[in-house]
């Protein structure tokens, strides 16, 4: 076996590199916020078809979300148009474009920016007579951002598609539409960060750099000899429980397909 | 008997390349045809927003107005520009309705700098609601700017491809125009988030 300072030292570097690994991938939601909130939504999504999702970006730059001229969208409300319109989504039944139904767009988006603060709530074609501009923009203020502020954003989030449910009229008989499963994203692209001087950057990178392959080198060599297992990398998209319990899509079809036109709110936390 | 076979040959390549000449041609009219009509529905869309935030000027005017009794110079200004709007949309001048929806979009901008700059205004709910659709409604002009102009792209570009660029100007195709801002305006009022 090591020696005790050696087994301090190959500890202390297991750590050094997992945070190094798991910073660049900081996930803001509590598991089991996530899970509440995707259950929440596919309920709402059984009872009514409408499709409430969420979306987080660490920041309005890096999330690698490009427009028509390939240029990163910095907007959130372009942002959100775009995410809502034209951005396949992975769900259980493959990548879906469009939040919503077809033809009901019966779709909401929630979309917030925790760098920068902002939050934004896309409202798709067939729901602006429900959920208004003024409407979403109350919800946003007295419900999303008093809890954001506290820095509960789990609680927030699931309180604020709750409210947004209910705004949302329930037919009757139950509509029997393709369920879209998935209705919590987290994108986990690292934010950019601002411009620093070329030499300062190289200096940065080139030092990291080399700090990884001498770690990389040591943990080699250790898992080589036996000495430790393999760490499990964190996986870059990261959503909720999946089915918790609920109807089977039928097989095959899927959610999705709704528009949105611009409507809804915006506001900063 | 081999000339008949030779010349039914000839006959049959003949009536071929025809059909595939007429599939091309219909084929390139009918794609031309299509991308037109979606460009002038996009347009039909931003006219309809442009027609929402018309009607919703007067509902933010008369809230507000309440608030800024000595402010009210900002308001003549606004019924006056929209008022010259809806007249410029009865001329049907393209350019002359652009200057009009940039003047107002204009006055608007300063409406929105001078309602940012009274706290108690931002903090009335009525206020915080009509600012909101006042917001909600820029957006959607935007966002079906947006779509216009990639119709339009769409369309440019096809009329410019072989083989409809050979034939588009006899069909009476012509290149359309992009939505820009009107000179003065670089971006449509920016509505304060909160």
């Amino acid at each position: 076996m090591l020696k005790k300072s050696r087994r301090k030292v190959l500890f202390f570097s297991i750590i050094m590199v997992s945070l190094l690994v798991s910073s660049a991938n900081a996930q803001v939601i509590d598991q089991y916020w996530v899970d509440e909130i995707e259950a929440h939504l596919l309920q709402v999504d059984v009872n009514t078809s409408a499709e409430i999702v969420v979306y987080i970006v660490q920041s309005l730059r890096g999330h690698g979300i490009t427009d028509g001229d390939g240029n990163e969208i910095s907007d959130i409300v372009q942002l959100g148009v775009h995410i809502f319109n034209e951005v396949p989504l992975p769900t259980p039944n493959g990548d879906v474009v469009g939040i919503g139904k077809t033809d009901l767009h019966n779709g909401v988006l929630v979309l917030v920016a925790m760098e920068e603060r902002e939050w934004r709530i896309e409202v798709g074609y067939g729901l602006e007579g429900d959920i208004t501009d003024v409407k979403a923009k109350f919800i946003g203020e007295d419900i999303l951002v008093p809890k954001f502020q506290e820095g509960n954003y789990g609680e927030g989030l699931n309180n604020t598609v709750a409210a947004l449910a209910e705004e949302i009229p329930v037919p009757n008989p139950t509509p029997n539409l393709p369920i879209r499963g998935r209705y919590f994203y987290e994108n986990l692209n690292p934010p950019v960060a601002d411009e620093l001087p070329p030499w300062l950057v190289t200096l940065i990178f080139g030092g990291v750099g080399i700090a990884i392959i001498i770690i990389a080198i040591v943990i080699a060599y250790l898992v080589k000899t036996g000495k430790i297992k393999p760490e499990k990398r964190s996986t870059t998209w990261r959503g909720g429980g999946g089915w918790g319990g609920g109807r089977k899509p039928s097989g095959g079809a899927r959610g999705g397909g709704g528009r949105s036109g611009g409507g809804g709110a915006k506001g900063k936390w | 008997m081999n000339g008949k076979i030779v010349a039914i040959g000839i006959v049959l390549a003949v009536v071929i390349t025809i059909g595939i000449f007429a599939l091309v041609y219909y084929g390139t009219y009918n794609n031309l045809v299509g991308l037109e009509a979606s460009v002038e529905e996009k347009w039909a869309q931003v006219q309809q927003e442009l027609q929402r935030r018309y009607d919703l000027i007067p509902r933010v005017v008369n809230a507000t107005r309440l608030y800024l009794g000595h402010e009210e110079e900002i308001f003549t200004e606004i019924t006056a520009l929209r008022s010259q709007w809806a007249a410029a949309l009865q001329t049907g001048d393209a350019e002359t309705i652009n200057n009009a929806t940039g003047e107002l979009e204009d006055g608007l901008s300063r409406l929105i700098v001078v309602v940012e700059s009274y706290p108690d205004l931002k903090a009335s709910d009525v206020v915080i609601g009509l600012m909101s659709e006042l917001e909600g409604t820029e957006n959607r002009i935007s966002t079906e700017r947006m779509r216009y102009n990639e119709a339009v792209r769409d369309y440019n570009r096809s009329i410019k491809v072989f083989p409809a660029n050979v034939w588009s100007a006899g069909w009476g195709f012509e290149r359309k125009g992009y939505f820009e801002p009107s000179p003065g305006v670089e971006n449509p009022p920016p509505v304060p988030s909160d």
